[in-house]
């Protein structure tokens, strides 16, 4: 039972940060749960039907979905703002329609016959990532990325590729989706199309929201108790998903940027410097 | 060896039109090496529109633009940045939710070009040195960890002009730098760019203020309803009667 609360959590975790990777270049992702369908379903057939192994298949659904991104995102990413929003549903909408129609992989009736992912796998992921997102925030790269993200116009005219990196943004928003996708499909032993659906993306994309979308931590934090938050409600029974979304207005009222909005300057090693002697 | 006489920036015949409005129509004028070029005209006249166009960030409908004889009229704006043009916005935009000195430190050329290099670079840190010397000379050291979001308008606006700096550009175009500012502002405006027009290829400045345009600049553009009615320096260019005419309203003087 813990084993499956340390899981989802992580795996959710990992979801949240995939969608706030692509956030930090200024797109909002709705495409997350399509990219992990991706992961999912190519790491299950090549573990399944090649015999590869779990981790290699992992990196190998990574890859996949990366490319997959950067081949979606390069003509999505010529519309802005809420058109932009709608392109990433429709993402995710045709993954899952493109998952049900293959016979290979099972159709509408899902795939089974993977396993040996453990949560430890999840848990050593999400510190690597995590590890790699705090890296990143005490970087100039950081610092160039929330420019593109505060105006992109004006961070061209300073010289910064803007479709570059969000390019990059999204191919490793989609691989990081993938992974925790092919980590959960081994855990979870049989998957179907409808799992990753729309709804799959928004879930991701509220973890986000609600936990604070300008430090690694609040994607974290959402994930973590919108994981939590349902399993501790369990004695709510019919009630739960009424409480549930209430929880998820209630927070939104109060806490409109998160439950963790700071931003952390990318000078902090300076700003201690400038202490008065 | 480059030839004295060829101009950092030609632009030739130079044409944009918006959906059948002609904003700019066949602008021609070099900017040479070394000069300060005040850019001037009434309002809609197309200057702004220009700045544009050579920044990269609207596309020309025709004509074209050269950098030190090499035709860059449809280069991308990332690329004309990297080649040393550097411009300031009229309407301030600043990065509002970074602070005062990150939006100086963002511009160094070194990391924009390579941004995932900045993620594993060890021992290269910030060039803090320099950062802070900007921000000294436009008077804002001690909002350095402000955020840029919550400066004082005429903080904001110097603050534009640092940023453009920060990437040690070679022709600079400034975009109305001394709109609302008073009469003190616009002096100490003045001596910021003298200060820093050493360091610079050329200066493009735009601005409606004809007693600091022409104690700044070395020959003036005039431009109305998207063309170049006249160039050359200050003191004949305001004496021009065509000048006069579309910076005045039409015969004023006239009993």
């Amino acid at each position: 039972m813990i084993q499956d609360y340390v899981m989802q959590t992580g795996v959710n975790i990992l979801l949240a940060w995939s969608v706030y990777i692509i956030l930090l270049s200024g797109s909002l992702s709705f495409a997350n749960g399509g990219f992990m369908a991706i992961g999912a379903y190519v790491s299950a057939v090549l573990t399944v039907k090649f015999g590869v192994p779990l981790i290699l298949a992992a990196v190998l659904a990574g890859g996949v979905a990366f490319l997959f991104g950067i081949g979606v995102a390069f003509p999505a990413l010529r519309t802005r703002g809420l058109y932009l929003i709608l392109v990433t549903v429709g993402i995710a909408a045709s993954v899952r329609a493109m998952l049900e129609s293959i016979d290979y992989v099972g159709g509408i009736q899902g795939f089974s016959g993977m396993s040996g992912a453990s949560p430890w796998h999840v848990v050593a992921l999400v510190v690597i990532v995590g590890a790699a997102l705090w890296l990143l925030s005490r970087s100039r790269l950081q610092r160039i990325l929330d420019a593109v993200r505060e105006d992109e116009l004006v961070a061209a005219s300073m010289g910064i590729n803007v479709l570059y990196l969000k390019l990059a943004c999204f191919g490793a928003g989609a691989f990081i989706a993938a992974v925790a996708g092919s980590f959960y499909a081994h855990y979870i032993l049989f998957v179907r199309p409808d799992e990753f659906g729309i709804l799959a993306s928004v879930y991701i994309v509220l973890y986000v929201v609600l936990g604070g979308m300008n430090n690694l931590w609040g994607a974290l934090v959402g994930a973590t108790i919108m994981t939590l938050a349902p399993e501790l409600m369990r004695g709510l029974a019919q009630w739960r998903p009424t409480v549930f979304g209430l929880l998820i207005v209630v927070l939104l009222l109060v806490r409109p940027n998160g439950l963790l909005p700071f931003r952390i300057p990318t000078t902090g090693r300076a700003k201690r410097r400038a202490v008065k002697p | 060896m480059i030839a004295k006489s060829e101009p950092l920036l030609a632009i030739r015949d130079l044409n944009k039109q918006f959906r059948g409005l002609t904003a700019l129509d066949g602008v021609s004028f070099d900017i040479a090496q070394g000069e300060l070029l005040g850019l001037i005209g009434p309002n809609g006249a197309g200057k702004s529109v220009l700045v544009n166009v050579v920044s990269g960030i609207y596309g020309a409908t025709a004509g074209t633009v050269s950098f030190l004889g090499s035709d860059i009229t449809r280069l991308p704006s990332y690329q004309l940045a990297r080649l040393g043009i550097a411009r300031t916005f009229q309407n301030i935009r600043l990065f509002g939710r970074m602070t005062v000195l990150e939006n100086v430190l963002v511009a160094d050329k070194r990391y924009l070009t390579r941004p995932f290099r900045s993620l594993f670079a060890k021992g290269a840190h910030d060039d803090l040195a320099a950062a802070e010397d900007l921000l000294e000379r436009v008077d804002l050291i001690e909002k350095r960890d402000a955020l840029a979001g919550t400066l004082a308008y005429g903080e904001a606006r110097r603050l534009e002009i640092a940023r453009a700096l920060a990437g040690g550009p070679r022709l600079l175009f400034l975009d109305e730098p001394a709109a609302g500012m008073n009469e003190r502002e616009m002096q100490e405006l003045a001596a910021v760019i003298r200060s820093f027009r050493p360091a610079l290829d050329a200066i493009v400045l735009i601005e409606h203020d004809v007693a600091l345009i022409s104690e700044l600049s070395d020959r003036l553009v005039v431009m109305d309803s998207g063309k170049v009615i006249a160039t050359g320096k200050p003191v004949d260019v305001f004496a021009d009667p065509r000048v006069v005419e579309a910076y005045l309203g039409v015969e004023e003087c006239d009993d």
